[in-house]
């Protein structure tokens, strides 16, 4: 009786310890998966660096607008990484870092302005 | 003794010769040493570093830009220090780029021997991003001379 208590109580707590390992995920894991669906690899801390450098560079004015920011983008994947990649990257890493800078990307893809 | 040997060279065109060519071998073998590039070139301080004509400001522009990382982690670093740390930092390498190949080489040699340096003391990494990769030092200098030579927000 105390014996099957026991292994209840176990069982519960193993399904507890794997049904949280994807949901305790930390951000730059899913940053890493998510731009592993574009085929871009590389180093999982690197690539989270570079996603909040790219963030940083937009909230401090270095890149003025998201064509500047692809270049310095595509300045730093790996050699052979196509453009739409870059775009890619760039666009998980305003999701995942700093989605308050959406409307960059947004500006980009509206109709272009005549000035 | 003297005399019969010149008297000899006389006598032996060739060994004259042989004479007059291994002594150009032997200056060829010692005055590279001093004057022009070998492989020590590079340490402590990059080749490239020592013949740029940009200043630190573009230097550190084009990591900012190329090896954003390796730049990211230096701006922490200078930012863990007292702001008094970080001036002097900043001054040493305007001081450093003002001279000339010759005397950045002739300083860098100094620096390899001279731990007493109160710059190295306070911050032993001050001038990591200039001196110590060299592969991050080909990327500043082969872009450098697109950026503002005075620019100073790339120390912040």
């Amino acid at each position: 009786m105390r014996f099957g208590k026991l292994s209840a109580l176990a069982s519960v707590m193993t399904a507890a310890v794997t049904l949280a390992a994807p949901a305790h995920a930390d951000v730059d894991t899913d940053f890493a998966n998510q731009v592993h669906v574009y085929g871009i690899y590389g180093p999982r801390d690197y690539n989270a660096w570079l996603a909040k450098i790219t963030c940083e560079r937009l909230g401090n004015g270095v890149d003025t607008n998201a064509e500047k920011s692809a270049v310095f983008v595509s300045h730093n994947l790996q050699q052979g990484t196509s453009t739409s990649q870059t775009w890619q990257f760039l666009a998980a890493a305003i999701d995942t870092y700093c989605p308050e800078q959406q409307p960059v990307l947004a500006a980009v893809a509206g109709p272009k302005r005549s000035d | 003794m003297h005399r019969r040997r010149a008297r000899q060279a006389r006598k032996w065109p060739a060994l004259r010769a042989g004479v007059a060519v291994l002594t150009g071998t032997v200056a060829a073998v010692v005055v590279p040493a001093t004057a022009s590039a070998d492989a020590t070139d590079d340490y402590p301080i990059p080749h490239r570093v020592i013949v740029t004509a940009c200043t630190a400001e573009q230097l550190l522009a084009a990591a900012r830009d190329f090896t954003p990382v390796y730049y990211q982690r230096y701006i922490i670093d200078k930012h863990n220090k007292s702001p008094g740390v970080q001036q002097a930092a900043i001054d040493n390498a305007h001081y450093f780029f003002s001279l000339s190949p010759a005397d950045r080489r002739a300083y860098s040699e100094q620096m390899a021997t001279n731990f007493a340096d109160p710059m190295t003391a306070s911050w032993p990494n001050w001038a990591k991003i200039f001196f110590n990769n060299k592969g991050v030092a080909a990327k500043e200098t082969d872009n450098c001379a697109n950026y503002p030579p005075n620019d100073a927000s790339v120390w912040d």
